[in-house]
């Protein structure tokens, strides 16, 4: 899987370079939109990431060009400017979804590999991780075959988590990725971690090989 | 006081000093002049009856006034007379109207043919002139009582029309307000003081309003600015953190610090949001079902809300539908229901009704009101919870603002706010 980053703040770059890599992803990097133009126009990745303001153009130029090449690459949208117009005129130009710096890279992972997944439907959408398999389509999970029953928060959770295997995922991430935005305002998030209890007292029951643990004031982590 | 009254009651009094001393001066002069008149005739009379008297002894003996106005009396003979006129102004009884009326006396000393002196009478009603004088009177009181009312009158035209500029400037700058986008233009006006005052007010609030909506922006670009620096340090942390190199204790320390700047993050992204509310940039509305946001936002605060063990419970019997953005929506009922459970005991209650023109969110919590006053203003905040970004109440306000809506908050034991919504016409 090839990931193209067009970004031009340098720090930014190389975390998702950095992070994204982890991930067994090959990642080729854009500074600005005339390298980000040459990049498009002579390679073909699985998803792209564009960052809005570049210097010398703008990312929704950019989109522009994919559509006129007629490339069906998953586009994801990264922009410190959470304006509806840029997020609206970005998903018309043929963007897949649409990112709101600052955000956390457990919640890039999931929307790259959603985006990736939604490109290419004709094959398995599941996930799988060792002897887990989730659809997100169905919202089913199975463990060796048998079907797991879990609410709908406990589906969300362990979606999250099976995307983003072996990694650390920050509390306020998970957070905002199963019960939404408003409730990062919630004074502690203490809730979380009655929910990730059960969830992993019905893993452990159904045999699954997946221990959901708590990383000391940071978050939680599957392995 | 309005000022056309201001000026009408000064103008008022000073005329009355100025009619009263006119009046005053005319009604001497017009007296002295009517008395010159009388005197004159007497004078006259004088003379005939004189004439008359040396022509015929008879005019002598007239002692009393009788049908004649005059009267004669003999006086001793040798002594020294005065022989002027003298007039005397008094009363005399009248058969006439039973009473005792005005009259003129010329007394006046004259000898006959025979040199023998006697003393003359001559009288002359002055009944006539004194009404005379009395209309005269009623006249002037008449005349300023129509001065008056016609003055104020006019002047009450005129200043009104003149004055017409100033009130509709006036009217203007009532309706002001900072950063609600309606300019304020002056009407125009024939005069000069208020053409230069509503050039210059026009000006004043041009910059005011140049100002506001640089600061404003100022502090959205802020926020746009820490966005990505915000996100390479969480990020970076999080890779950190990653490595699996660290102890217990670091990684607790890095936990500290990531969560303060995810609070740093929270704050940003609410001071953006309340700028791109007040810079009125969520515009696109639609009809939004606030039973049907409602019960969604609760079913997604309801695992917190477990967790402390709070009741939510919601009576959404009753429609209620308002035309604005459903981003702006949610996020006001989500940090209402938010704060009714975070600023929330143990075991506590929040209740929800929604009826067709009303959103009343009450909770269980502190046991004292809460300050009316400050709860709606930035940064205001519980000294105890010092997670919260102090902003979700006053985003919430500028929402409200912004659709011209109300919040009410009041506490009988629970805390209560109520949102009003205007009542559809059906």
């Amino acid at each position: 899987m090839k990931i193209l980053i067009i970004e031009d703040e340098q720090g930014l770059r190389e975390v998702i370079k950095e992070s994204l890599e982890k991930e067994k992803y090959i990642i080729e990097t854009a500074n600005d939109y005339l390298s980000g133009m040459d990049k498009i126009g002579a390679y073909d990745y699985d998803c792209i990431l564009i960052d809005i303001m570049l210097p010398n153009g703008s990312g929704l130029d950019l989109l522009q060009e994919l559509k006129k090449l007629k490339k069906k690459e998953a586009v994801i949208i990264i922009s410190a400017k959470d304006a509806v117009g840029d997020k609206v005129a970005g998903l018309d130009l043929g963007a897949d979804d649409y990112l709101a710096k600052p955000f956390h890279l457990a919640e890039l992972h999931a929307r790259i590999k959603s985006a990736i997944r939604r490109k290419n439907h004709d094959g398995d959408t599941s996930v799988k991780w060792n002897n887990l398999k989730l659809s997100p389509e169905q919202r089913t999970v199975s463990i060796n075959g048998n079907e797991l029953m879990l609410n709908r928060k406990e589906f969300d959770l362990l979606y999250y988590f099976m995307i983003n295997p072996n990694r650390l995922i920050n509390k306020t991430s998970l957070a905002e990725a199963v019960w939404g935005d408003y409730i990062d305002q919630a004074d502690n998030l203490d809730f979380v971690y009655s929910q990730i209890k059960n969830l992993r007292k019905k893993l452990k029951d159904a045999r699954a090989e997946a221990d959901i643990q708590a990383v000391y004031g940071m978050g939680y982590k599957m392995s | 006081m309005k000022l056309r009254n201001y000026t009408l009651r000064y103008l008022i009094i000073a005329l009355l000093f100025v009619i009263a001393l006119w009046a005053g001066l005319f009604y001497a002069v017009i007296l002295e002049e009517v008395y010159d008149n009388i005197d004159d005739g007497l004078k006259n009379s004088k003379i005939l009856i004189i004439r008359e008297a040396y022509a015929n002894e008879k005019v002598l003996e007239v002692r009393e006034f009788g049908i004649n106005q005059y009267k004669v009396a003999p006086l001793a003979k040798g002594k020294l007379y005065d022989f002027s006129d003298k007039f005397i102004s008094t009363f005399e009884f009248m058969e006439y109207d039973d009473d005792n009326e005005p009259v003129r006396l010329l007394e006046t000393v004259f000898n006959d043919k025979n040199g023998n002196p006697y003393k003359l009478t001559i009288r002359a009603s002055m009944v006539e002139e004194d009404e005379l004088l009395e209309d005269l009177l009623t006249a002037l009181v008449a005349l300023y009582i129509m001065l008056v009312v016609s003055i104020a009158l006019i002047n009450q035209i005129i200043l009104r029309k003149a004055w017409k500029s100033f009130y509709e400037m006036l009217n203007g700058l009532k309706n002001f307000r900072l950063g609600t986008g309606n300019s304020f233009t002056a009407r125009h006006s024939p005069i000069a003081e208020f053409k230069t005052l509503g050039v210059e007010l026009e000006d004043l609030l041009k910059r005011n309003e140049a100002i506001y909506a640089s600061q404003k922006h100022f502090i959205e670009n802020a926020s746009h600015e820490l966005q990505t620096p915000l996100a390479i340090s969480l990020n970076k942390l999080e890779l950190f953190v990653e490595k699996n190199e660290l102890s217990e204790e670091q990684m607790m320390e890095i936990g500290r610090v990531s969560d303060t700047l995810n609070r740093l993050v929270r704050l940003n992204k609410s001071l953006l949001m309340l700028s791109k509310i007040e810079n009125r940039q969520y515009a696109d509305e639609e009809t939004v079902n606030f039973n049907q946001l409602t019960e969604q936002l609760v079913e997604d605060f309801q695992d917190l809300a477990d967790y402390k063990n709070i009741t939510l419970s919601i009576d959404t019997k009753q429609p209620l539908t308002f035309n604005m953005n459903k981003g702006l929506a949610s996020t006001l009922v989500g940090n209402l229901l938010k704060n009714a459970i975070v600023h929330n005991h143990t075991g506590g209650k929040v209740n929800i009704i929604i009826s067709p023109d009303s959103l009343i969110i009450s909770n269980t919590g502190r046991e004292t009101a809460l300050d009316k006053d400050a709860i709606f203003r930035r940064f205001y905040r519980d000294i105890t919870n010092e997670q919260s970004t102090g902003l979700g109440l006053s985003i919430v306000n500028s929402i409200l603002v912004n659709y011209k809506l109300k919040a009410d908050y009041s506490f009988n034991g629970l805390h209560t706010f109520t949102i009003t919504f205007p009542v559809k016409e059906s």
